[in-house]
């Protein structure tokens, strides 16, 4: 069984971010607002090397950048 | 300079019955001086009790969300956990594999022990075995553990615990770790468990990886492809992460509270002491005059 999404370079976790922001989406105006507030993610992070801290980023955009990268890694 | 100001009304303070007779003794001058001065500790010190009284109900409310929010995740995460339990999954027992410890503090402080607490748990394991590698969720932890053991950290998150987790943060952190180039046997997730209003444990709750699930004993059970199986497990790891870090953030609500209303409390009992002193001065102040004016009306009275 092979995804569709798996081969786009999405992670599963990711996959189900998606999938529950469209839902989220499409839900009525007053539910809508109580609902997105639950898909809000605002972290940064940052890797270490050898003790000493890199550069902050913002988690989100890290994230699609490196599922970008992965799915043109895998296609080509 | 306040420092020094602040000196002679704090060692007043120590030993309130003692200043006493020193008081009487001090010039005039010096007198009035305390006055003020212990009139300004007390003006300073009410507003810390005001402050820390307001940080005390904001914890409030903040904590039955998180309360709320907890027993919620906790459903994510016993029902993860009950699919190994039944597979019976056990971490690999290997040699020269890696075991990636998630460390889930926040980012703010004023809130007692609990960070500290889990620091402390992360050194241990540490102690045992010193190649771990650490994924640190928020400052506080990363701010401890990044200044004695910053050469076993690879990741760090910031901005956790601004509000009650969503399963967004929880996602998106277990994305990034998957994403680690190193492959690890075995997860450890280090929060602190919420025992009830006081207590709080730092425990370490496992996720597995997809070795270890293929060898659980009684996995045929449950019929998974092995397509499917990489996705059960990056679903398990965000959902213990969301376990984790909703169960972190209670506790962390539940120790604010505690911790102001404790402040509150001390601030409170020193504002009592230091109204006695100033009482006491004050009307020291105000016999030393009468004193000096029956007299300087003798005196005159004489001359």
């Amino acid at each position: 069984m092979a995804f569709a999404w798996k081969a786009a370079g999405l992670t599963y976790n990711r996959y189900l971010a998606v999938a529950s922001r469209v839902v989220r989406r499409s839900l009525k105006e007053e539910k809508r607002i109580a609902a997105e507030r639950r898909g809000e993610m605002d972290l940064r992070f940052a890797k270490w090397q050898n003790g000493k801290q890199g550069e902050v980023k913002q988690l989100s955009t890290a994230n699609e950048a490196a599922m970008a990268e992965h799915a043109s890694g895998s296609s080509s | 300079m306040l420092s020094r100001a602040a000196r002679p009304a704090l060692r007043a303070g120590a030993a309130a019955a003692a200043a006493r007779p020193a008081a009487l003794n001090a010039t005039n001058a010096a007198t009035y001086a305390t006055l003020r001065e212990i009139e300004g500790r007390l003006k300073s010190i009410r507003n810390i009790e005001k402050i820390t009284k307001t940080m005390k109900i904001v914890a409030s409310t903040k904590l039955t969300r998180a309360q709320k929010a907890m027993t919620e995740s906790r459903t994510y995460g016993q029902t993860s956990n009950t699919v190994f339990e039944n597979a019976e999954t056990k971490p690999l027992e290997g040699e020269g594999k890696k075991t990636l410890v998630v460390v889930c503090s926040s980012d703010k402080g004023l809130c007692g022990g609990i960070h500290s607490g889990m620091s402390r748990k992360t050194r241990r394991m540490l102690a045992e075995k010193p190649d771990l590698d650490l994924v640190i969720l928020g400052e506080k932890c990363k701010a401890q553990l990044g200044r004695s053991n910053g050469k076993n950290i690879v990741l760090s998150f910031a901005g956790i615990g601004k509000d009650v987790p969503t399963f967004a943060d929880a996602a998106a952190i277990a994305d990034q770790i998957t994403m680690l180039p190193t492959d690890y046997t075995s997860i450890q997730i280090i929060y602190n468990k919420f025992v009830n209003a006081t207590s709080y444990d730092p425990v370490t709750v496992e996720a597995f990886s997809e070795e270890a699930i293929a060898a659980s004993p009684n996995f045929a059970a449950f019929e998974i492809e092995d397509d499917t199986l990489s996705n059960l497990r990056e679903y398990a790891l965000s959902n213990a992460l969301f376990w984790a870090l909703a169960e972190g953030h209670a506790c962390e609500q539940s120790a604010r509270r505690n911790a102001m209303d404790n402040a509150s409390k001390n601030a409170g009992d020193m504002i009592n002491k230091y109204q006695i002193l100033f009482n006491r001065t004050r009307q020291a102040v105000i016999t030393g005059e009468l004193v000096e004016i029956i007299t300087g009306a003798a005196a005159s009275e004489e001359g």
